[in-house]
């Protein structure tokens, strides 16, 4: 047991935090007031190989390990959560699975030019009607031939219309199981933009992450080739659940970020602003606030970087990954509310950044599985 | 009151520009099944200026009789001459049962002269037959046969009431439009003509009519629209919404459309049905294209029909549908509306 990082990852998270100053914080205001996805940031993140840190050296990746990533996130998401989750979603939940379950010329052919960061990736699961249903899907994948035809659409897709590849889950079938019920056989594709067929509808006007772009994917007879299936047909939804796993602990250390983020902007002001004759960080009030955003931080960066660690070193890691971004999601959620607190009316304005980062830490606790998702998974797990 | 003096159906004839009203031919055919029943005969009350010349058609529809009230004071719809003319019909001919067409005239007209004659009236009646009542025998309580039982939909049509006037007569109600049917056209039918007149006597009770202005509503806001043609993604552009369009004009609907189709910049937001448009509750709901995911229903679930068009039979659409065809919009739609138009030319 040893708490303290490495040599290698003291380094990797100095580069992270450097760019994040840098590049990323000047920026972060204007992401968020035009809903602008912040492309220029994407090519300088791919410049430095910040899109492909957990794929391996042969992939075109930076051979790093989850832990590693889930810096990466944590301190872009400290000073903007948009981009955070820019390469959360593409890492975590395109690139992932390609690795995990593709074929050697879907990884040649897809995994290396995300893992360089010549493309962005995205995730296409969710449905209007299929949610945390996960199962409820209406997305439909015929074969025809030598090609898969598909038909349907996908909602609030991150990283949607500017990604270049795409995973997206379709019904190819219907079986029975052993009570005799019907269950839908679901199924995972690879989709590139541009495909015909495949367009994009609506994008989603949010409260927070507001440089994200999430948009509606519409397939409408979109054929892809038929090597196109990622993993065995039928297995989609268990390509999905383990994709999410590892998701997660991207999400995790998102809300971790923002957390963070928001303690260090308060501590700063709390430390200068003056009221009664005092700084406002000499009430006693303020002191305790303080310091329990901080014990709470500091717990939910130990369950996220354990989850990352057990990404690494074993094969089932989903109940650490769903504790991890339960508790960094509502402690996020927690911090970011009490820092606009103690900013005052300051806090409420868009001048402060700390408003921003309480918008954007709502959404930590729905995308990739709700808190609810993840107590569903943690007390499944316990009650065996 | 005594009851027996008072005999037949009598439909109050509807006549606006000196053109008859459709609801007045559906309350002779419906009035013949009740005169039917009760061994008499039909009676329509015309009453207008100038409008003797509109006897002869409502005999071709099924009038034994016509009554006809014409006075220059009765040129346009009033409600005072009009109730005083009504009323005094009823008064001297004494019909077992009055029947009013549940137009905006006929729901004025009703109530005014059930008052004055000092009857019943049921408001919006969706069926009428005749029957016993009470429908069961109830100890203690004498059973009357013969009585006009008329239904109608109470409390926003979510809970259906039958209605008797067992001790006063004529039994009144007014009947809603387009529920009853028609009898087929008799050519050439010559009407029995009864002229009436009870005299008017314009006092200040009478309204003076200032201006008449017939407008033409190009768009129907769809929360009010009784038929709406709902058009989603499916049907695939802009261009093509023109066969809902066809279907609307054919069927006298409105066109509504879903959130992908404001989204993809083909309809306007206010013809968005679902949780962030408007919420309808048309008679009829015709969704076409339209997958149907919970957004979508939150917004029409209400309508009491509802007719889905989708080529995907899984569809959560059919979920809610009353009626539904898995097919191909493009030769779907055209051919609906060519049935429609072909039945209502029939109609005519």
């Amino acid at each position: 047991m040893d708490f303290t990082l490495s040599k290698e990852h003291e380094m990797a998270r100095t580069l992270f935090r450097d760019f994040a100053e840098k590049e990323v914080k000047p920026l972060a205001q204007e992401v968020d007031e035009t809903e602008e996805f912040p492309r220029g940031t994407v090519e300088k993140m791919a410049k430095l190989g910040f899109l492909g840190i957990p794929i391996p050296k042969e992939y075109g990746g930076q051979g790093c390990d989850p832990l590693t990533y889930a810096m990466c996130v944590e301190e872009l998401s400290k000073v903007c959560g948009t981009t955070g989750v820019i390469v959360s979603a593409h890492t975590s939940l395109c690139c992932d699975p390609i690795l995990t379950y593709g074929t050697e010329e879907q990884k040649q052919k897809y995994l290396v030019p995300l893992a360089k960061g010549e493309k962005l990736g995205a995730f296409g699961l969710t449905e209007p009607g299929a949610g945390t249903d996960a199962q409820g899907q209406q997305t439909k994948a015929v074969l025809d031939g030598d090609e898969w035809v598909l038909n349907g659409s996908k909602i609030f897709i991150t990283n949607g219309k500017e990604a270049d590849v795409y995973v997206i889950f379709a019904v190819t079938g219907v079986t029975e199981d052993k009570k005799g019920r019907k269950k839908k056989m679901i199924s995972a594709f690879i989709v590139e933009k541009g495909t015909p067929g495949f367009s994009f509808g609506t994008k989603e006007k949010k409260m927070g992450i507001r440089g994200s772009s999430t948009y509606e994917l519409i397939f409408t007879d979109c054929r892809i080739p038929k090597e196109n299936l990622l993993g065995a047909e039928g297995k989609g939804f268990g390509i999905a659940m383990h994709t999410l796993d590892g998701g997660r602990i991207g999400i995790a250390a998102q809300a971790l970020g923002l957390a963070e983020g928001a303690l260090e902007n308060t501590i700063a002001y709390v430390k200068e602003r003056k009221q009664f004759g005092r700084a406002i960080g000499a009430f006693q009030n303020t002191q305790f606030q303080i310091a329990d955003m901080a014990t709470k931080v500091e717990a939910a960066q130990l369950l996220v970087y354990k989850a990352a660690m057990a990404k690494a070193t074993q094969k089932v890691y989903s109940v650490e990954a769903a504790k991890a971004k339960l508790y960094a999601a509502e402690v996020a959620m927690e911090v970011t509310t009490k820092a606009v607190q103690l900013h005052g009316g300051y806090g409420y304005t868009r001048e402060y950044d700390v408003e921003r980062m309480m918008r954007d830490a709502k959404i930590t606790e729905i995308y990739e599985g709700t808190s609810e998702v993840q107590r569903m998974v943690i007390s499944g797990a316990l009650l065996k | 009151m005594n009851l027996e003096e008072y005999k037949g159906v009598y439909v109050f004839a509807q006549q606006v520009d000196n053109v008859v009203s459709g609801i007045a031919y559906e309350l002779i055919g419906k009035g013949k099944e009740l005169a039917k029943d009760l061994g008499t005969e039909v009676t329509a009350v015309l009453i207008g200026s100038d409008v003797k010349g509109l006897a002869d058609d409502l005999a071709a529809y099924g009038a034994d009789k016509v009554i006809v009230v014409d006075d220059p004071e009765l040129k346009e719809y009033r409600t005072e001459p009009y109730a005083h003319a009504l009323a005094s019909v009823i008064e001297k001919y004494k019909p077992e049962i009055m029947l009013v067409g549940a137009t905006a005239i006929g729901r004025d007209l009703g109530p005014r002269v059930s008052a004055r004659v000092h009857t019943g009236l049921t408001a919006d009646c969706t069926q009428l037959e005749i029957g016993d009542f009470p429908l069961n025998p109830v100890p203690g309580q004498e059973q009357k046969h013969n009585q006009l039982l008329m239904t109608r939909p109470a409390f926003g049509g979510n809970t259906i009431a039958t209605i008797a006037c067992p001790n006063f007569r004529p039994q009144m109600a007014t009947v809603r439009p387009g529920v009853m049917q028609k009898l087929p056209k008799v050519e050439g039918a010559k009407a029995v003509v009864e002229e009436f007149n009870p005299g008017f006597t314009p006092d200040n009770k009478y309204v003076e009519i200032l201006d008449i202005v017939k407008s033409v509503v190009d768009t129907v806001d769809i929360m009010d629209a009784k038929i709406l043609v709902s058009g989603g993604r499916g049907v695939g552009s802009p261009e093509n919404f023109k066969l809902l369009d066809d279907l609307a004009e054919a069927i006298g609907g409105t066109v509504s459309c879903s959130r992908a189709v404001v989204d993809a910049g083909w309809k306007p937001k206010d013809l968005q049905v679902g949780q962030t448009g408007k919420t309808v509750r048309p008679n009829v709901y015709f969704a076409i294209g339209i997958s149907g995911a919970i957004q979508h229903l939150a917004g029409m679930e209400e309508s009491d029909l509802i007719i889905a068009i989708n080529k995907d039979e899984t569809a959560p659409i059919f979920d809610v549908a009353d009626y539904g065809i898995v097919g191909d919009l493009n030769k779907i739609v055209p051919l609906l509306t060519q049935q429609i138009k072909a039945v209502k030319a029939q109609n005519k």
